[in-house]
């Protein structure tokens, strides 16, 4: 992989994640730009570099939400590693497959650190974070997802 | 050992990450409300960048709700403007409401006044080219108008109907170049001809001296001829012209402001007597 390429990714989503993306939220759900990130460079450059990849920015997204640290970090290594392992078994080359690999990995995102923040005595029951955050930002990401594949730069991303 | 690793790079580096993470969150758990190095590393560098992003966006937000208060203001200024031509247009059709209806009150008073049975008509079309001067009224033969009678408003003569149809009539009026009427200087009784002028004027021709003819002086119909009766207020003299042989000449501004009539009263032909009374205001 491309140590620059990656470098920026990394850095530039966490920075978008912790400026432009607290603006953009609709109905107070905004998008987890770094689990669209981790999946798409994931589904590029593999399970290393997605496991690092959701490392790196899940542990920026901690620190800068003053949450328990290691938690975003825990989830989205496990993320990236499974979305970057993923080519050898599905065809991912349509770009219905990392939208929609988005759309589950923020799905699957959430419930893990739900799960992780039992240990934290979270108060909040499951039903609702699941139907009022984790969906409507998996529906979001989904969209920011298309949206990165469509930009010209994104296909840096893609695999196709 | 360290050939294990490299071969298994991918779930080496996996590893090393979970028991990383992990090992922060115990750390954490154990240790709650304690902030970590590592994280007060990041925020160090994130949070200059956090704190220019939120001016950039306070500043954006600011100018785009100043923006927004403009617009809002624009439309309302744009509101309030359209309101106010409403409100003048409104005033302004009150106003002309008003006028007609003191205009109506006053052609009513003058038509309990005269003697005789009366037609009202409302004036609907004016011809005010140089060689004719006629205005067109919504009376006609099915209504009892009839040809040559007089047509007045309550500050005197307009003229007499000249084109008589079914339902509409065409008044020649006094200004007009082919009027002429028999009339007479109300104060010294000097009897001459009111003629129309091209141009809209009038103008009275008599053979008197030049005491019995003053500006200022009322000209009212004569009553000779029989179609228009007496003391019709015709004109006032404007001017008086030198005599030219026996005839002397004066400029009249004409009773009737001939450019503004909207109703009219149409007498019956062979209406007779001295209506002066009827015309108090002159």
């Amino acid at each position: 992989m491309r140590l620059p390429l990656y470098v920026l990714a990394v850095s530039g989503g966490a920075l978008v994640q912790c400026t432009v993306v607290p603006v953009v939220g609709v109905g107070g759900i905004v998008p987890d730009v770094p689990v669209v990130l981790t999946v798409l460079l994931a589904l590029r450059y593999g399970a290393e570099a997605g496991c690092l990849t959701g490392f790196a920015l899940g542990l920026a997204q901690d620190a800068v939400a003053g949450g328990p640290l290691g938690l975003h970090a825990l989830s989205k290594a496990l993320l990236g590693f499974a979305a970057g392992d993923l080519p050898r078994w599905v065809l991912v080359t349509r770009p219905i497959v990392p939208v929609g690999l988005a759309v589950l990995a923020t799905i699957v995102d959430g419930l893990a650190r739900f799960a992780l923040l039992q240990l934290f005595q979270y108060p909040a029951p499951l039903g609702e974070i699941f139907t009022r955050v984790i969906v409507p930002q998996a529906g979001y990401n989904g969209i920011v997802a298309a949206a990165a594949l469509a930009w010209p730069a994104g296909r840096l991303l893609s695999r196709g | 050992m360290l050939d294990l690793l490299v071969r298994y790079r991918k779930y080496s580096i996996l590893g090393v990450v979970v028991v990383v993470a992990v090992a922060l969150l115990t750390v954490q758990q154990t240790r709650p409300g304690e902030g970590l190095w590592i994280a007060e590393g990041i925020a160090a560098v994130t949070a200059p960048v956090q704190t220019a992003f939120a001016r950039v966006h306070r500043g954006a937000a600011s100018l785009w709700a100043g923006y927004l208060d403009w617009k809002h203001l624009r439309a309302e200024v744009a509101r309030l403007r359209a309101e106010t031509v409403a409100l003048r247009l409104r005033q302004l059709r009150q106003e002309a409401l008003e006028v007609e209806n003191e205009r109506l009150r006053n052609l009513a008073t003058l038509r309990e006044r005269l003697p005789e049975r009366t037609l009202g008509a409302e004036v609907v079309a004016r011809d005010w080219n140089g060689f004719t001067r006629g205005l067109t009224i919504d009376r006609g033969r099915t209504d009892g108008a009839e040809r040559l009678s007089a047509v007045i408003v309550t500050s005197g003569v307009v003229g007499r109907v000249a084109v008589l149809r079914r339902q509409s009539a065409i008044v020649q009026v006094l200004t007009d170049p082919a009027s002429s009427i028999g009339g007479v200087v109300l104060r010294t009784r000097a009897q001459g001809l009111v003629e129309g002028v091209a141009g809209g004027r009038l103008r009275i021709k008599l053979a008197v001296s030049e005491e019995a003819l003053q500006p200022g002086d009322l000209v009212v119909t004569s009553g000779i001829g029989e179609l228009f009766p007496k003391g019709l207020p015709l004109g006032r003299v404007l001017r008086v012209y030198s005599p030219t042989g026996l005839f002397r000449t004066a400029e009249l501004e004409p009773a009737v402001d001939l450019t503004s009539v909207e109703e009219v009263l149409v007498l019956p032909r062979g209406t007779g007597g001295d209506l002066a009374p009827a015309f108090p205001e002159s």
